[in-house]
């Protein structure tokens, strides 16, 4: 009997002991609010005091972008790709270092390097992107990296990419008809016959 | 008066329910409300990783640990990669090495503080998951610092770790660790001491430590069954053998060593324990040093094999490595702490109630991505 009513006080003193703890929060929920109103406001905030930058970080794992005036074409971040979602297709340059003016090849990268291909399709499929930037290590001329964060200088944090469409999630990055124009420019010249 | 047996009826639990964790479905034998026997079905998250890691490089392998036991990613990272530089024989400089404790130590915390929330969640106490998510939101948070990831990090790899910890993150793990310790307390107010909670867990779905250790079961639901193994502490690896701290075995002090409540007690304490190897390393962190000097150019490890073992969140998670010399592993092998702890889920809840199948369930802690692989 005394077990009985020593249960039944037990519960009480601990539901309590925990409501109290529920009440103190609630009475400070002005100061310890957490969650954010997502459209309207946008993570990260100053505000929030967590203690760090929006610079401090080392990277933020958002989109990838490819800065193709820099991409010589060297593939490793293609090899380095665990899942295989990016894909890279060169031409061979005629002359090494120098623009090709009828695709918008720019011949010498920001570091300096002369390039000696022609990037003809660079497509990144987002879809498939794990997000484990290792592609991003290997570049020699740092132009494949995550947007936002310490790169955001270079471009803008862009993590809402959502799209109706999954084929508007692979990204093309070669300059548009760079293909076709340079199968023509490397086409042998035949003379042409008549008919 | 003998019992009176209705007519046994299977009951499927799962593969869609939100007390198995993940995609995991029960067949439920059930006489009345009384369970008779359980068989799990998994394989609803099978992605082939021990053959997947066979066609890609060793570096390529870090990322599909992560989605092993996607609740304690850093953990997974650090076996690989102590097991690949064992079998390679890198030395990693000090500074890495501590970097991976403290990381690893931070992910123990949010993995215990997401098992224990969500098992208030499953017996019926919702409020303590929302604290304990608060909790684990600023460890992320850390994370998102240090590697810009929230939940697959491919952080350490193989020779070191892909970035140096920014900085600022010192004083803002300080920061965490001094208003995290007194949140035990709270929760501890707030659940582990709660009536409702006690009478739910205590006394439920014993595990005896013969039938653990016959099972294989590692980690803390070992422990709570008042067995002292702690491969941290038995086997060390990396540098654990230069912190103090203590391994929580389950006392059984309010109903039966080796009950659900003290599994939950067990991962609340070792959260503690962590806390206190996260001063330790804090305070020790080398100020200088690159954390990618060890990295090797072609990670090519000699022809041979190797076993290694280490403590996850969850138990002994092994890898087991056969190299034939090219720059792809020949064999990989993962051993899952939460697989051998779901097998033993079939021995010790039969007999129970259907809603402490339940309990015993959500108190064993495993993970979907890590039994299915």
């Amino acid at each position: 009997m005394t077990r009985y009513f020593q249960n039944i006080w037990e519960t009480i003193t601990t539901l309590l002991t925990g409501f109290g703890i529920t009440w103190v929060h609630m009475m400070k929920i002005k100061k310890n609010n957490v969650t954010l109103q997502y459209p309207e406001e946008k993570w990260p905030r100053p505000e929030r005091n967590i203690g760090f930058n929006h610079d401090d970080y080392n990277v933020i794992r958002s989109r990838l972008t490819v800065d193709i005036n820099d991409c010589i074409g060297c593939l490793k971040c293609m090899r380095a790709c665990p899942v295989g979602c990016i894909h890279i297709d060169t031409v061979k340059a005629d002359v090494r270092g120098e623009d090709i003016q009828e695709v918008g090849h720019v011949g010498i990268t920001s570091n300096g390097s002369k390039k000696a291909m022609v990037v003809t399709r660079f497509d990144i499929d987002m879809t498939e992107c794990c997000y484990c930037n290792l592609c991003t290590f290997p570049c020699p001329e740092e132009c494949i990296f995550m947007t936002g964060g310490p790169n955001a200088d270079r471009h803008h944090i862009d993590y809402e990419f959502s799209e109706y469409d999954r084929s508007d999630l692979i990204y093309r990055f070669a300059k548009k008809g760079t293909q076709e124009k340079m199968t023509e420019i490397k086409a042998p010249k035949e003379p042409k016959v008549k008919a | 008066m003998g019992v009176i047996h209705g007519e046994e009826m299977v009951l499927n639990i799962g593969p869609q329910h939100p007390s198995t964790h993940g995609v995991l479905r029960l067949k439920v034998k059930t006489d009345g409300e009384v369970v008779s026997d359980i068989y799990p079905v998994i394989g609803y998250l099978h992605r082939s990783f021990e053959k997947h890691c066979e066609n890609v490089t060793y570096e390529q392998v870090v990322p599909y640990t992560d989605r092993c036991d996607y609740i304690a990613s850093m953990n997974n990272n650090l076996g690989y990669a102590v097991t690949v530089e064992e079998l390679m024989g890198i030395e990693v400089p000090e500074k890495v090495e501590y970097i991976r404790i403290i990381v690893a130590e931070f992910n123990r915390i949010a993995s215990h503080l997401l098992a224990l929330g969500t098992y208030g969640l499953d017996v019926g106490a919702f409020t303590p998951f929302l604290y304990m998510f608060r909790d684990r939101e600023r460890i992320l948070d850390m994370f998102e610092m240090v590697c810009g990831a929230r939940l697959l990090y491919n952080y350490i790899w193989v020779g070191g770790v892909s970035h140096d910890l920014p900085k600022g993150f010192v004083e803002t793990a300080y920061q965490f660790l001094d208003y995290f310790e007194p949140q035990v307390t709270e929760y501890n107010n707030l659940l582990t001491y709660n009536k409702i909670f006690v009478e739910r867990t205590a006394d439920v779905g014993v595990l005896p430590p013969d039938v653990a250790i016959n099972y294989g079961v590692t980690g803390p639901n070992l422990r709570a069954s008042g067995v002292k193994w702690d491969i941290r502490k038995d086997e060390p690896y990396s540098i654990y053998d230069k912190f103090d701290f203590d391994v929580p075995v389950g006392q059984g002090e309010l109903g039966t060593i080796g009950d659900c409540w003290d599994r939950y007690w067990v991962r609340m304490r070792e959260i503690e324990e962590s806390v206190k190897i996260l001063r330790q390393a804090l305070k020790g962190l080398p100020k200088d040093g690159d954390v990618h000097q060890a990295i090797p150019k072609k990670i090519r490890p000699p022809k041979g094999s190797i076993y290694k073992r280490t403590e996850s969140p969850r138990g002994d998670l092994a890898y087991y490595i056969t190299s034939d010399g090219k720059p792809k592993p020949y064999r990989l092998k993962m051993r899952s702490p939460a697989f051998t702890s779901l097998s033993v889920l079939n021995k010790i809840s039969k007999g129970w109630m259907l809603s402490d199948v339940i309990a015993i369930l959500g108190s064993l802690d495993i993970v979907l991505g890590e039994i299915d692989r």
